[in-house]
């Protein structure tokens, strides 16, 4: 009996070990030298945000849709990371690709997100951004360069992201 | 004991049912399998080979076909994956010789109407390479081809990279129609696609069909617009034969 447990803790223990691998693999740094796209958009209350405006912060562009499954998936953890990020200069613009706002909007009131949404329905940002999939994650830095990049969902509010995301702020 | 209401839900299945059968199953012998085809026939001059790759499951494809050879276009449905026993995933793909699909084409063309071919997601693949190896046979030319929801990504795409393709894209010269779904992240990738494919000597035309997601025909989820969609499939396909030039429709 107390082996099988032995078995079972062992087993989750891997299993733990290896999503955080899967994390560290998939944020994937940017080497060079790469300053951010523009992107100017209006969020669901038309309100403009310019990302130049967030120069010296952290920022989390994100490309995302509705129909977009790890997406939605994904949304509450975004929520948990901001509580997480606490103090530090951090902001998350989450950019609706090519949806209208009434599409967008029951989602957005049930998820109830504590970041900014912006929307691009033309999607003119998209094209810019050279994004070809969702969810698609650009990690800025305070410079204005673009440090990691990232594709598909995970768990924002892993302990392994935060603290990279808080590094890349000191 | 059945009620009326339960005798004519099952006589209207039953009805329903009979209405997508194919008409015909012909069995092509090539050099490595027997693969068989299911044939909706017609009496028009164009014909529509169809690669579902789905072992013979597929439900909204086979009512289409019916519906194409009722309006003239006959449809041929080859089950390439039971032909080689592979299982429905991706990879079984890679595993299909292109010389099987040319051998099915040139069967196609015997017919002497003009062959177009048709394929949706990653299955996509197959018929760019099958037109490439054709042409470079310098075989009778096939009329064009419709790619449903191209899934033509060698890898998962980085954020801010421009995508690669897989060895097949920008290979062959056949008139194509693209045809994506506007709720899906895809749809963004049109030009980019359209572009690759342009670079071999292709004429491509792509357009984006409102409301959908891509797969919507084999989703279990389908909302109202997918429904829609779905039962004017054959609309669909005949207007993208017109893009593709066709005018016997």
């Amino acid at each position: 009996m107390y082996k099988q447990v032995y078995l079972y803790i062992l087993l989750f223990s891997l299993a733990a070990l290896s999503q955080g691998t899967v994390l560290a693999a998939n944020l994937k740094p940017v080497t060079d030298e790469v300053a951010a796209p523009s992107l100017t958009l209006k969020d669901l209350q038309g309100e403009i945000h310019d990302l130049k405006d967030y120069r010296g912060q952290v920022v989390l562009v994100q490309f995302w849709a509705t129909y977009c499954g790890p997406c939605r998936k994904e949304m509450p953890s975004m929520n948990k990371m901001m509580t997480k990020m606490g103090d530090t200069p951090f902001k998350i613009l989450a950019v609706d690709m090519g949806e209208s706002e009434a599409e967008v909007k029951p989602f957005v009131s049930e998820v109830k997100p504590e970041f900014t949404i912006l929307m691009d329905e033309e999607g003119k940002s998209i094209e810019d951004w050279r994004v070809f999939a969702a969810p698609s994650n650009f990690i800025i830095g305070p410079d204005g360069n673009i440090k990691y990049t990232l594709f598909g969902g995970v768990e924002w509010d892993s302990d392994e992201l935060i603290e990279k995301l808080k590094a890349l702020a000191e | 004991m059945m009620n009326l209401r339960t005798v004519s839900l099952y006589f209207l299945l039953l009805l329903f049912a009979s209405n997508v059968q194919a008409k015909a199953i012909k069995n092509i012998e090539t050099d490595d399998a027997d693969i068989e085809v299911r044939v909706f026939p017609a009496e028009g001059n164009v014909l529509l080979l169809g690669f579902p790759c789905d072992e013979g499951k597929s439900i909204a494809e086979e009512k289409t076909a019916q519906s194409l050879s009722e309006d003239g276009v006959e449809v041929w449905m080859p089950d390439m994956l039971g032909g080689f026993m592979l299982p429905k995933v991706r990879s079984s793909l890679a595993s299909i010789p292109t010389e099987t699909i040319t051998a099915i084409i040139a069967e196609a063309l015997k017919t002497g109407k003009k062959v177009y071919l048709i394929a949706s997601g990653p299955d996509t693949e197959l018929i760019l390479r099958a037109a490439s190896e054709w042409e470079a046979k310098g075989h009778e030319p096939v009329a064009g081809a419709i790619l449903m929801f191209p899934r033509l990504f060698k890898d998962e795409p980085v954020p801010g990279e421009v995508p690669e393709y897989v060895d097949a894209v920008g290979k062959t010269r056949l008139p194509i129609m693209l045809l994506e779904g506007g709720r899906t992240p895809n749809r963004w990738g049109l030009n980019t696609l359209s572009h690759e494919l342009q670079k071999s000597g292709s004429d491509v035309t792509s357009k984006v069909i409102p409301k959908v997601r891509g797969y919507f025909f084999k989703r279990q989820d389908a909302n109202r617009s997918e429904d829609v969609v779905t039962s004017q499939m054959a609309g669909l396909i005949k207007v993208s034969l017109f893009y593709l030039g066709e005018s016997e429709i």
